[in-house]
């Protein structure tokens, strides 16, 4: 009994749900109304909502899991990495507070935004762009086929993305187009169809139990079983 | 071992990395402060994009997600200025915009401050231009907001009804769109997209991402699923296309002499490393 | 111009020279900007989490639609997580939103990336080409789709070996040309966006008064702090 309640109806659910959401979209299942919507039509947006509403909620877990964890530095007064850890905190308060207060699209808010958030995210994105180019010297090196196709690839597109070498050197456009257009294009597009295949069964996996990581840990009980 | 010197070829194949990240940031620094103007191509992508645009019928209804985060601003924001002043020059052209992004909104605000669509275009706010929020969820966003934009938000970004608003008025679910753009940093949106409206819907799509997403959405491109891939890197283009030059034009000089500065790392690592193997070093 | 501004201004310009010391020593100065950029980061999610709790949840709610108050009850559900006991209960607003992930990418998964990509390559025109390169560049296409599929599908250690084994050898050969690609696509990235840090420290911090003389003041600061407490000058340890 309780196998089925912790288990085996999360996962009907989720086969239900699903089932639902495709039906809606491959089906037009009666009764239908005046406007020519079907139930599931009504019912599908009411989910997409709830999905809506259930992703906002699971917006509030970064928070949560950063407090427990940091909490913990502060009160042990962890040498060298307690301050930093109260400082966290201090710096979620302070953005909650001004933001739910405030409102998102407030000044303060905006303020706060582009002095703090916004500069550090645009800084720890570019910041990569150093490794890079310690990874291109260090790693783009004629060692074997692979990495020779590697090396000369990348040298080409990389003249090409200048934009004056573009320019002044027409060819340079040619063998770009061809790498993108043709190797890159095909190599991605065979990448794109067996993600899809496993994308598919992945999905019907889920629907039918047998892939059960999302319901996160499972007691010994529960590792028992799938749907029969 | 220990008692011998380092070869030449030691030395070249192991240059810190202090002094490559100082000459890189030398070399970003020069052209800034000295432009040289050098020539941009304009590449047929951008051209399509643009033509894309050029060839909207009056009253088209245009829907943007502004789904980047503050990281991909540097590079994204200059191409979403540059096709924002192509659509309010155009003009007759009702452009709602949505994200999918949470800095969206943010970014947005930042993009409308720089173009000033009031000032400079006589666009208005709820009659010819609007946001309408981020939505979270990301695909299920895109699939509430096709499927019954009026029953997933009733407010704009600011939490005010949108039953004020003139632009709104028809506005149902993704039938009512001539065209999809988005701009993003994530593969999620650029590719929910195709799967959330151009596959259900039909909706004509474009998208601008980050230079290194672009691989990935080649193959919808080919397949004709996606009318225009560009990245923001081409901003530049755009903005030469449109007639506004601003920060997408800046960057080209500071690019072109940056990548010349990469091949000539990439050429001093192999010279250095066939240099040591034909030498007897290593391998 | 306004005092907040000038203020916010400097904060991100000392914000992204913390960020951007990392490159060359990690330091106290970059850990406490990568501490607020985190908990910025939370407290932004949070601040939206409530703002669309409230524009799609709230609002249907006093519209009329009575049982979202079922979806609130369930996103408060999903803390039940963190309960040693209930952890279980979780589950359930999990499996709506994991069927609905489900539902919504299967429908147009197999459309979109499966048979529209299958019908596009097989529409590849091999007869009746007169341009070679064209020609010759269409083989290459349909060779490297169907080599990478075959690389993807058949893991089995037999299919790699013997006179099959080509076959995921010109499938590796063309993913490795398109991870160049996507290589140097990443560095051009990068860089616009090193470049977009710069120009906003060289158009709006420096013109700013008293920038140009913090600047050298900042960079000797970051210096000192990424030396080894033993290598500083200052304070002179006895």
């Amino acid at each position: 009994m309780s196998v089925t309640v912790k288990k085996t109806i999360p996962v009907v659910i989720v086969a239900v749900v699903a089932f639902i959401v495709m039906m809606d979209y491959f089906l037009l299942t009666p009764p239908v109304d005046v406007a020519g919507k079907s139930w599931t039509s009504t019912t599908v947006t009411n989910l997409q909502n709830w999905g809506v509403i259930l992703t906002a909620f699971a917006l509030g877990f970064g928070a949560v899991n950063l407090f427990y964890f940091h909490s913990k530095h502060i009160s042990r007064r962890t040498p060298g990495q307690w301050m930093y850890s109260l400082w966290l905190l201090i710096v979620i308060v302070i953005f909650t507070g001004i933001g739910v207060f405030t409102g998102p699209t407030s000044d303060q808010y905006s303020w706060l935004y582009n002095a703090s958030y916004f500069a550090l995210s645009a800084t720890v994105y570019s910041s990569l762009g150093f490794y890079m180019t310690s990874g291109l010297y260090r790693a783009l090196r004629f060692k074997n086929v692979e990495s020779g196709i590697f090396l000369v690839v990348g040298f080409i597109v990389l003249a090409r993305n200048a934009p004056a070498f573009a320019v002044y050197f027409p060819v340079l456009r040619v063998w770009g187009s061809f790498i993108s257009d043709v190797l890159t294009t095909s190599a991605q597009r065979g990448i794109m169809i067996g993600g899809a295949l496993g994308a598919i069964s992945l999905g019907i996996r889920t629907m039918t139990g047998r892939e059960t990581g999302f319901l996160g840990k499972l007691t010994e009980e529960e590792r028992g079983g799938g749907i029969e | 071992m220990s008692g011998q010197g380092k070869s030449i070829w030691d030395k070249l194949e192991n240059i810190p990395r202090e002094v490559l990240y100082g000459i890189l940031l030398v070399v970003f620094v020069i052209p800034m402060i000295y432009p040289l103007g050098l020539p941009v191509p304009i590449s047929a992508n951008v051209r399509k994009w643009y033509q894309t645009i050029e060839d909207l019928p009056p009253g088209s209804v245009v829907m943007i997600d502004f789904g980047y985060s503050g990281g991909g601003e540097p590079e994204l924001g200059p191409m979403a200025v540059a096709v924002y002043r192509h659509l309010f020059t155009k003009g007759d052209i009702k452009v709602i915009c949505m994200s999918t992004s949470i800095e969206g909104t943010q970014l947005w605000d930042k993009a409308m401050a720089e173009i000033r669509p009031e000032q400079r275009f006589g666009a208005q706010y709820g009659v010819d231009y609007i946001h309408i929020g981020y939505i979270a969820g990301t695909e299920v966003a895109m699939a509430a907001i096709g499927k019954d934009l009026r029953a997933t938000t009733s407010t704009d970004y600011k939490g005010n009804s949108l039953d004020q608003y003139p632009i709104m008025d028809g506005i149902v679910d993704a039938h009512s769109f001539d065209l999809l753009i988005c701009y993003t940093t994530g593969g999620d949106q650029s590719e929910g997209w195709v799967r959330q409206w151009y596959t259900v819907y039909g909706s004509p799509y474009m998208c601008s991402v980050l230079a290194m997403m672009v691989p990935t959405m080649l193959p919808y491109q080919n397949a004709g699923q996606i009318i225009s891939v560009t990245s923001g890197a081409q901003a530049g283009e755009m903005e030469g296309l449109v007639g506004f030059p601003a920060r997408g034009i800046k960057s080209a000089d500071v690019i072109t002499l940056t990548h010349l500065l990469c091949l000539v790392y990439v050429a001093i690592g192999n010279i250095a490393y066939l240099g040591k193997r034909f030498s007897g070093g290593g391998k | 111009m306004e005092l907040s501004l000038v203020i916010q201004i400097w904060m991100a310009a000392l914000f992204t020279m913390f960020i951007y010391s990392i490159a060359f020593r990690d330091n106290m100065l970059f850990k406490f900007a990568e501490y607020t950029f985190v908990g910025a980061a939370a407290g932004h999610s949070m601040v939206y989490g409530v703002d669309n709790i409230r524009k799609v949840g709230w609002n249907n709610l006093i519209g009329g639609n009575y049982f979202y108050i079922l979806a609130f009850l369930l996103g408060i559900l999903l803390y039940s997580r963190y309960h040693p006991q209930y952890f279980w209960v979780s589950r359930y607003p999990l499996s709506i939103m994991m069927g609905l992930g489900i539902g919504l990418s299967m429908r147009a998964v197999v459309t979109a990336e499966f048979i529209v990509q299958i019908k596009s390559t097989a529409a590849i025109q091999l007869i009746g080409v007169t341009d070679p390169v064209k020609m010759v560049s269409n083989i290459i296409f349909i060779i490297l789709v169907v080599s990478t599929v075959y690389f993807f599908i058949f893991t089995f250690p037999k299919a790699h070996e013997g006179s099959l084994g080509v076959i995921p050898k010109i499938a590796r050969y063309g993913m490795m040309a398109a991870f160049a690609y996507s290589f140097a696509n990443t560095v051009l990235s990068r860089y616009n966006m090193i470049f977009g840090r710069l120009d906003f420290l060289y158009s709006e911090w420096i013109p700013l008064p008293g920038a140009i003389i913090a600047l050298p003041l900042v960079l000797i600061l970051l210096i000192y702090v990424m030396l080894p407490p033993e290598k500083r000058p200052w304070p002179k340890k006895e």
